[in-house]
């Protein structure tokens, strides 16, 4: 992308002859040293960092800080908490002041601990997007790199089935799949749960590795014709070494940036599949909490507010994060 | 007749909307008490003010009637509205209030009378029929008059055909005649309608300007089952598929636009006479049926200044709680419907009385309510909110029906330790004994009442399995023997609308031994010899008898559980007058009634 004409007045400002010394110093960075030292003077990919680290420590310790809160989200007796004539809490908000017990207050008509239905939720989004976005690189960058290095009729078939898998429409298939997995699972519900949290994840590596594929594929293109990769072909090195060990260092800069982009993608998919009822199921997720929600908002704002801040966050900050991290290994569209 | 939907919604959550009950039910709702509260049901609102032969038409002049104006009604989302129009096929609240009130005359029909109640009328015939002594013969007579929207005088031969047509369950087979036309009329289990076995049928015949109709089984309540459109005129050459898009009406309005499931249009039709009509009026121009219509946009639209002629036939109990919190009360109506759900034990699973007992006692009425998104005491109530109510399987106002309050006469509430006692008297430990059943995982809310009440079985000392359900109705489950999950569960359900205000439209189909929505299977000869007994004695003697029954049956086996009876929320823009709640088909708007002020 262009850059303005002041930023690049600014660089040049900056990147004055470096010294003998420094030469040196850069000489040995390896280019993801170099991006990570990109990265940590970047004030927005710090910021945002320390914002995913955040929901990160919240998920991988959901349990540990629903004890730490004394909040917990297993049904209560409605009427302990809900004032029948309104279906909303006692205490808390929306219409008393804030109860410490309930930080985040309680649902309506249930009771049910909001804080923790949150931070469980957030558990889901990270631990699907995550398990999703790793998945779906692993398989993109596996296909793409035998399309891009065999070429020929390999290529051919593996692009067919990538441009095949893009024209499909992702709505569509998780909706074909949602009353598929409950029919055969019905007598048996723990499986069900199960079931149906991994086959979302599947569905969504399965409409998701294309990007990643057809990213791998060019630049694989790309390298396949550079002197190093020809060189080792000449001496006779195995195809996988070729693959594994020339290739595939100089590919992890695509492959970070878009697993770093896929997250928050995977991250607002899981909400909205949620949403929709076809989601995850039996378990707390921002998505069923908003679909709850909505019918409440203008009785009981906060209830449908703290998920959706919550996805509203964790996808600006991860998209942000993705985008400095493009930027610092990308040295075309430095800022 | 079954509640479909609404039960999904009653016990599950969505909004509360029926869509595949039907009718009957008198009822006395004032239209001028806007306001929710429970006198309406244990007043016993859906009472039947009884039969009025003489009614004559013009229907009475309303106070401060006004004609002009431009009606919409908004059906919210689960009601999906008419799939289509044909008279022989309508049998929900839904597409029936707008059919009789609007669009189709039948031989007899319920009208509004002066002191709210409703009372059985004379429609198309004379009078409400003569029977002879022991109801199996009815004749009806049919006016002069009487014209369809072309100008083409109705005659007995258009009302002989269309009743031939309710015995076709194949091509009507959401239609009453499976129910009521087939089991009753003189050889009606073997006819199938006028187009699979011919227009010759003796169980229906005409004789000048006569009906004439013979029965193999009596029924003294031919007068009652003849408000559905089904025993009403059909044109001669009417297709059995098509007739429903495009039908021809002889009530006050006419078909302008009919999309089905979605959206209907009328106008008023010139042809309709208002001397021959007792019970209809013309005094809107126009009426726009939206349905399947977006919850939260309809509450949201009547309750502003954009839906001051708008309706909503079922308001969500947040849009009730916002009113309530808004002071807009007098948008609301709540309407009492003569309906009530029921857990239903399996009978052969559950042989043990106590058992049966202590689930009713373990059942957390109140919280599961409110899981579901109900409004407690409002949308759904039972004698846990109005002692008065009681726990019984007929609906509150039913004659003969008296309040029962639990197996020992001292009401019944959410009682985890009674539970457990129960339990120990059939020689159960707390945690031994396990109940299963299916619930409607689609929602949010249906699963915040699943999780309420497995809670409070747990409590009661059962051990709970519970299955959840996407796939459709539950009813789909309950129904179906055959169902891998119908074999693991052993608590099922179902939730009834009186057809009329009888209780042989209730009890026979609750506990009768194989009627298929007594989904427990609940089967006891003597209950069945009762029933066999009640349905011969003479008709003024049966509320009563069947009243008896409904106490003996619930103190000795408790075959059901009650989990409340139902109301409705209307939502009203400003400018809407006249609005009542029609029990007389089930819980609808009353169509005859309502006009717009300036």
């Amino acid at each position: 992308m262009a850059l303005p004409a002041t930023e690049l007045v600014g660089h040049d400002e900056q990147s004055a002859p470096p010294s003998e010394g420094e030469r040196r110093a850069i000489a040995g960075r390896s280019p993801l040293r170099i991006a990570f030292d990109r990265l940590r003077k970047d004030p927005i990919a710090v910021v945002c960092f320390i914002v995913v680290l955040f929901f990160v420590l919240i998920a991988i310790f959901a349990d540990q800080w629903c004890d730490l809160l004394g909040v917990s989200t297993e049904t209560v007796r409605a009427s302990d908490f809900i004032d029948f004539s309104n279906q909303l809490p006692k205490k808390g908000p929306p219409n008393h002041g804030f109860d410490p017990e309930h930080p985040f207050g309680v649902a309506p008509g249930t009771g049910t601990d909001n804080l923790a239905v949150w931070i469980k939720g957030c558990q889901t989004s990270m631990f699907l997007a995550t398990m999703a976005a790793v998945l779906s690189t692993i398989i993109g960058v596996t296909l793409g790199l035998i399309a891009g290095f065999l070429g020929g009729i390999v290529d051919s078939i593996i692009s067919f089935a990538t441009d095949l898998f893009l024209t499909f429409p992702f709505l569509v298939g998780a909706l074909a799949i949602a009353p598929i997995l409950n029919e055969r699972f019905a007598t048996d519900p723990e499986k069900l749960r199960t079931v149906s949290f991994w086959a979302l994840i599947a569905i969504l590596t399965f409409f998701g590795w294309m990007g990643v594929a057809r990213l791998v594929r060019g630049e694989v293109i790309s390298l396949r014709e550079r002197e190093f990769v020809k060189a080792a072909r000449v001496i006779g090195a195995p195809t996988r070494r070729i693959l594994v060990k020339e290739m595939l260092p100089n590919l992890i800069a695509p492959i970070v940036i878009s697993f770093s982009l896929g997250l928050p993608a995977y991250v607002a998919a899981e909400a909205g599949l949620s949403y929709l009822g076809i989601g995850v199921f039996q378990r707390e997720s921002w998505g069923r909490t908003i679909a709850a929600a909505t019918n409440w908002w203008e009785l009981y704002p906060q209830y449908l507010l703290a998920p959706v801040i919550g996805i509203a966050i964790l996808v600006v900050a991860l998209n942000l994060l993705g985008d400095a991290i493009r930027d610092a290994f990308d040295p075309k569209t430095r800022r | 007749m079954k509640r479909t939907k609404a039960f999904a919604a009653g016990i599950s959550a969505t909004a509360l909307a029926l869509t595949l009950a039907a009718c009957g039910g008198g009822g006395d709702d004032d239209t001028s008490s806007n306001s929710a509260n429970n006198d309406d049901l244990s007043k016993g609102a859906t009472t039947s003010g009884g039969k009025n032969p003489d009614a004559v038409g013009p229907a009475p002049e309303l106070e401060g009637q006004q004609e002009g104006g431009e009606l919409t009604v908004l059906a919210p989302d689960p009601d999906d509205g008419p799939a289509l129009l044909d008279p022989a096929a309508l049998w929900s609240v839904t597409d029936n209030g707008i059919a009789q009130d609007l669009l189709f005359r039948s031989l007899t029909t319920f009208r509004q009378g002066e002191d709210g109640s409703y009372e059985l009328v004379p429609d198309l015939a004379t009078d409400l029929g003569t029977p002879n002594e022991d109801f199996t013969e009815w004749r009806f007579t049919l006016k002069d008059g009487i014209k369809w929207e072309t100008g083409d005088p109705v005659t007995a031969e258009e009302v002989a055909f269309g009743i031939k047509r309710s015995f076709d369950g194949d091509a009507f087979a959401t239609g009453p005649g499976t129910s009521y036309s087939k089991p009753y009329f003189e050889g009606g289990e073997d006819y199938n309608g006028p187009y699979a076995s011919g227009d010759d049928f003796p169980g229906v015949t005409v004789e000048g300007n006569d009906i004439v109709m013979k029965f193999s089984t009596p029924f003294p309540e031919m007068d009652y089952y003849s408000i559905f459109p089904a025993i009403g005129p059909v044109p001669l050459d009417a297709k059995a598929a098509d007739y429903g898009l495009n039908p021809l009406s002889t009530g006050p309005y006419k078909v302008e636009r009919f999309v089905p499931n979605q959206e209907l249009v009328l106008v008023p039709n010139d042809q309709w006479d208002p001397a021959t009509d007792p019970a209809r009026r013309q005094l809107v121009d126009k009426y726009t049926f939206k349905f399947d219509f977006n919850p939260q946009i309809a509450g949201e639209t009547v309750l502003s200044d954009a839906g001051a002629t708008t309706v909503v036939t079922a308001l969500q109990s947040t849009d009730y709680n916002k009113a309530q919190q808004d002071g807009l009360t007098d948008q609301i109506l709540v309407g009492p419907q003569p309906c009530t759900g029921f857990v239903m034990p399996n009978f052969d699973k559950i042989p043990e009385v106590e058992v049966r007992r202590a689930l009713a006692y373990a059942y957390d009425y109140e919280n599961i309510w409110s899981a579901a998104g109900e409004v407690v005491g409002v949308t759904l109530a039972n004698g846990v909110t109005d002692p008065d109510l009681g726990f019984g399987l007929l609906p509150p106002g039913m004659a003969g029906r008296t309040p029962f309050q639990g197996f020992d006469g001292e009401g019944i509430s959410f009682d985890p330790d009674k539970s457990k006692e129960l339990l120990a008297e059939a020689g159960f430990e707390p945690g031994e004994y396990e109940v299963s059943f299916v619930y409607d995982a689609s929602t949010p809310e249906g699963e915040a009442a699943a999780e309420q009440r497995q809670r409070g079985y747990e409590e009661g000392g059962f051990a709970v399995k519970k299955y959840p359900y996407t796939a459709g109705s539950l009813y789909d489950v309950w129904t179906d023997p055959e169902n891998a999950l119908y074999k693991k569960i052993n608590l099922l359900g179902t939730a009834w609308c009186q057809d009329w205000p009888s209780a042989s439209t209730f009890m026979p189909v609750i506990i009768g031994t194989g009627s298929a929505y007594n989904t427990g299977n609940f089967s006891v000869p003597e209950v069945d010899a009762e029933i066999e007994r009640i349905k011969l004695l003479p008709v003024d003697e049966q509320a009563d008898a069947w009243g008896a029954l409904e106490q003996s049956a619930m103190t000795d086996y408790q075959p059901v559980i009650n989990t409340g009876y139902y109301q409705n929320i209307f939502g009203f823009g400003t400018s809407i007058q006249g609005l009542a709640n029609d029990t007389s088909v089930g819980g609808a708007p009353d169509y005859r009634t309502i006009f717009i002020s300036e």
